[in-house]
């Protein structure tokens, strides 16, 4: 989130694109239902589906699935028809929306209406009243994100937000919801396999800077692969991990997976069941490190080298997490880990024993910050609070320096003294914002509950967007124009990231022959803090002051540019809009777009299938089906289907159906009637297992471990596609068959 | 004059999402059997546009209780405070109570070889039965009596968006004028009642 959930009661309007926040956020949905009732606040929601969410809005468009650019487009062109758009903030802080003017130019809502099944009427009141009433937020989720074109989605939103100058304002921001406690915490310490921690690349500058951190000698780190350019190479992802094992694929690894390690990670929220089912039985080792059985256990048929380690749940461990809206929450134990289980830091120090790094992995957390340089400064250390001074010590890049144990703690020992709205601190909190959202520079700096906000001082929050992408390209400038300049700081208008070689010239200082020794190279791996020292005593933020990219040239898709799903009902449109050629080696395996949608699978799989949440469940549900009085609100796996499509199959409310996918996975699920879907598509829950193609899978399961609900994944009938940047899922779009059973 | 207060149960539909924290949060706290739904949320027209809204329903502890004037043993009292209780030693499960309840609030366990009801469950506003106070017996036939700690009722105490509120009628009335005389009238962070209710 670039803002926060309470700053949403700011906003005039709120729309929301794929996301159900009624349901996966029902404690956050209350800043939405206050702005509605406080501030009068227009809610729009645009779902494939009629959430519970938009049984609150006031404007709902019912889109048809992987069709959110062409509707953002469609916006777009009303905006800048009418004029509605903010010319100011867009000479001064975006790069390259002429791009996008000639690209919403082809976008007529006539045209927008025969690709999203959206008519021009609601498009143009949508438009109108999004526009016209400022400060808009504009929330996305899944939705948005677990398509082929998922990486342009989440462009596309931004970009709607610059064009009309909602960005870095109280009320306005692209409020991304976290499905999870601490997702946002995972991503930022990367539990995934294309960066390092805190967004730091995979260069080898990159790994010598963890190295010095972590005060291991850089050779040994790199000695640690098969071969030092895997070291530099994005590993497999979650999406597409099987392959690693099946290689039905070309894979391009020093060696196939043949070992699974599981802690904290829903197996059955990936697509392609089948697949990931015979590439559990094909691997060599399963363990599984997780407090409930998860459902890798139970889908495998693997009888031997199936190892599941009981872990300690949050009540039984402490540490920091970071909330959906960058604020980071220090958390206490509430009992010892019960029985013979264990926490996760324990397993893992238990493991590097085992394999000989452990010293090697600890050593971090026994370092401090000597002359600008990492050195060891005690001999044994202190979990977790250690661990949170590492995390402190080395990632710059999204300002986690003020993130000490004790500030945290402080915070958490004060939540009564924040407001809600601001997140500002009372009483002895004052001049803090609550759990010191990132980027919080310095140990003194208050944190930033507003991204991009130049309208409040550097040290109260403020900043301009990174000047990550240098200071022009082609000739043209790519720093923030002259009205953009931040609240009270010394540097007019936009400015590169600093580093040790320009800090002088853009600050008009002199550093001292001392300081030049011991500061870092740039604002990033800077552990002298002198850097964000002298920035924010200008008044300055480290990471430079630059215009937001509309247009990126680094991408496949310069600007957004709607491409039809894979598997898509209008095939027709597959022809006028097609996806990506084939990608090779995309996170080590080639994968497939045009190949794929180049058949029309429309007649054969007529219906849409749109997968979501529960309000009972969350992820795979290996936690929640385990409590008797959640499953028996929705004790089994179901199909939302319209009455009006059921009769056409001869199906009754209750009835057993067959879903059919592409792929040739079939799953056998309840038939419940509701309105909320549309007559051409049906709706899936995702957080059921157990259950594969028909068979009852309880007899895998340990002992009197079986939940008291199990059912067909949906996931098992997702199809295939995958995200050209990302490789997330295509779990957002795609076609079955139906019959019934 | 000093009035004795009435508790009393409000639901804001225009607040409830169906997120069923309050069911949840109630059937854990007294450790009900499955199938014992002290309180529901209701949802009426699902998936139609501009009709779709939910609600929370649980014992409403009428003024002048129906269940306790059809009742043919008089296991119910109403407490002063205008909570309606019943003695379970008392009551015969004949389900009267539950044909009188506009509210469908009594519950009967259905096991046994013919489906026999047997004795009645219902919401208690928290506040226990006639055994005596927080004891072991209390507990275990009518659950926690969190009244006489004090404490807010389960429900409203996790009501995701306070939509739910409980308390005495002339508080909860008040908390729902604030509301209402809030609307439009733009954002604030105020304090005192409304940091708790808001």
């Amino acid at each position: 989130m670039t803002n926060h959930l309470g700053d949403i009661q700011n906003s005039k309007a709120i729309i929301i694109f794929g996301a159900n926040p009624a349901v996966n956020h029902p404690v956050g949905f209350k800043h939405i239902l206050k702005a509605k009732e406080r501030n009068n606040a227009i809610l729009i929601v645009i779902d494939p589906r009629f959430t519970k969410t938009a049984a609150k809005a006031d404007l709902y468009a019912n889109i048809r699935q992987g069709t959110d650019i062409p509707f953002m487009y469609g916006m777009l062109h009303l905006i800048f028809k009418h004029g509605w758009h903010d010319p100011e903030f867009i000479k001064n802080r975006v790069f390259g929306m002429d791009h996008v003017i000639e690209e919403a130019k082809k976008w007529t809502p006539e045209k927008v209406e025969d690709v999203t099944g959206v008519s021009a009427d609601l498009l143009y009141k949508i438009t109108k009243a999004y526009a016209t009433n400022k400060p808009g937020t504009l929330l996305w989720a899944m939705g948005l994100t677990q398509h082929t074109i998922g990486s342009s989605n989440t462009r596309m939103a931004p970009i709607l937000q610059l064009a009309l100058g909602n960005m870095g304002k109280f009320g306005g921001g692209c409020n991304i919801l976290r499905g999870h406690d601490n997702v946002q915490g995972a991503t930022d310490m990367c539990c995934l396999s294309h960066t390092l921690p805190g967004y730091y690349g995979l260069s080898e500058g990159s790994w010598k800077y963890f190295a010095h951190n972590w005060g291991v000698d850089f050779n040994w780190l790199q000695n640690r692969f098969a071969d030092k350019k895997w070291m530099h190479t994005k590993g497999f992802s979650l999406a597409k991990w099987w392959q690693g094992v099946l290689q039905e694929e070309k894979i391009y690894s020093s060696s196939p997976i043949r070992a699974l390690w599981i802690q904290g990670n829903g197996i059955t929220s990936i697509a392609q069941q089948v697949k990931v089912q015979q590439a559990l039985d094909k691997l060599d080792l399963i363990v599984i490190a997780e407090p409930f059985v998860n459902e890798a256990a139970v889908l495998t048929n693997k009888k031997d080298n199936v190892y599941i380690l009981p872990t300690a749940s949050q009540f039984e461990c402490e540490g920091s997490v970071t909330a959906t809206n960058r604020s980071a929450q220090w958390r206490s134990k509430v009992v010892d880990p019960l029985y013979e289980s264990k926490t996760d830091e324990e397993i893992l120090f238990l493991f590097a024993k085992q394999f000989g790094f452990y010293d090697e992995l600890v050593r971090g957390m026994m370092m401090g910050v000597k002359d600008g340089k990492a050195v060891k400064v005690k001999n044994s250390f202190k979990w977790p609070e250690d661990a949170t001074r590492e995390i402190a010590r080395i990632i710059k890049t999204i300002g986690l320096t003020g993130w000490t144990p004790e500030r945290l703690k402080k915070h958490q020992q004060n939540w009564h003294m924040f407001d809600e709205v601001t997140l500002k601190g009372i009483g002895p909190m004052k001049g803090e914002y609550y759990g010191l959202p990132w980027p919080c520079w310095t140990e003194t700096h208050p944190g930033s509950p507003v991204l991009y906000n130049i309208d409040i001082p550097v040290n109260e929050g403020g900043m301009g967007f990174r000047a990550r992408f240098g200071v022009e390209y082609k000739g043209e400038n790519l720093l923030a124009g002259d009205r953009a300049t931040i609240k009270n700081a010394k540097v007019k208008g936009g400015y590169p990231e600093l580093t040790k070689d320009n800090i002088e010239k853009v600050l008009g200082i002199k550093l001292s022959s001392k300081e030049k020794e011991i500061m870092g190279k740039n604002w990033k791996v800077d552990l002298s803090g002198l850097i964000a020292k002298y920035a924010l005593k200008a008044g300055i933020a480290p990471y430079g002051n630059a215009k937001a990219r509309a247009y990126v040239w680094t991408f496949p898709d310069k600007i957004p540019l709607h491409r039809e799903p894979l598997h898509t009902p209008r095939f027709d449109l597959a022809k006028k809009y097609p996806t990506y050629s084939d990608k090779k080696n995309h996170y080590r395996v080639d994968t497939k777009y045009i190949s794929i949608q180049q058949k029309d699978y429309s007649k054969e799989f007529p219906i849409m299938l749109v997968t979501g949440r529960l309000v009972m469940y969350s992820g795979a549900g290996v936690i929640e089906r385990n409590s008797k009085y959640l499953v028996q609100l929705s004790p089994e796996m179901y199909a939302d289907i319209n009455p009006e499509l059921a009769y056409k199959y001869n199906i009754k409310d209750g009835d057993m159906i067959w879903i059919h996918s592409p792929e040739g996975a079939k799953i056998k699920v309840k038939a419940r009637f509701t309105y909320s879907v549309a007559p051409d598509r049906i709706f899936l829950p995702f957080h059921f297992a157990g259950v594969m193609q028909g068979k009852d899978l309880s007899e895998n399961y340990p002992e009197g471990l079986v939940p008291y609900a199990i059912g067909e994944s949906a996931n098992t009938v997702t199809n295939y596609g995958y995200d050209i940047v990302t490789q997330i899922p295509e779990t957002k779009a795609g076609l079955v068959r139906i019959e019934k059973a | 004059m000093y009035e004795y207060a009435r508790m009393k149960f409000y639901c804001d539909e225009n607040r409830c999402i169906e997120c069923n924290a309050c069911t949840i949060a109630c059937a854990e706290a007294h450790e009900l059997p499955v199938g014992i739904n002290r309180r529901k949320v209701i949802t009426l027209n699902e998936g139609i546009e501009g009709k779709e809204f939910s609600t929370s329903i649980a014992c409403m502890h009428c003024t002048d209780a129906p269940c306790s004037q059809v009742c043919p043993v008089e296991c119910f009292y109403i407490r002063e405070d205008g909570i309606v209780l019943h003695d379970k030693d008392k009551c015969i499960g004949c389900g009267y109570c539950l044909y009188a309840c506009p509210f469908g609030a009594p519950q009967f366990p259905k096991d046994g070889a013919f489906g026999i009801r047997g004795k009645m469950d219902k919401c208690t506003l928290c506040a226990g039965g006639p055994l005596p106070t927080n004891s072991i017996e209390e507990f275990e036939l009518y659950g926690q009596n969190r009244i006489a700690e004090g404490k807010v009722p389960m429900c409203a105490a996790v009501c995701s968006t306070n939509a739910l509120i409980v308390g005495d009628a002339d508080s909860v009335a008040e908390i729902i004028r604030a509301r209402n005389a809030a609307k439009g009238k733009g954002t604030s962070s105020p304090y005192g009642w409304d940091i708790a209710y808001k």
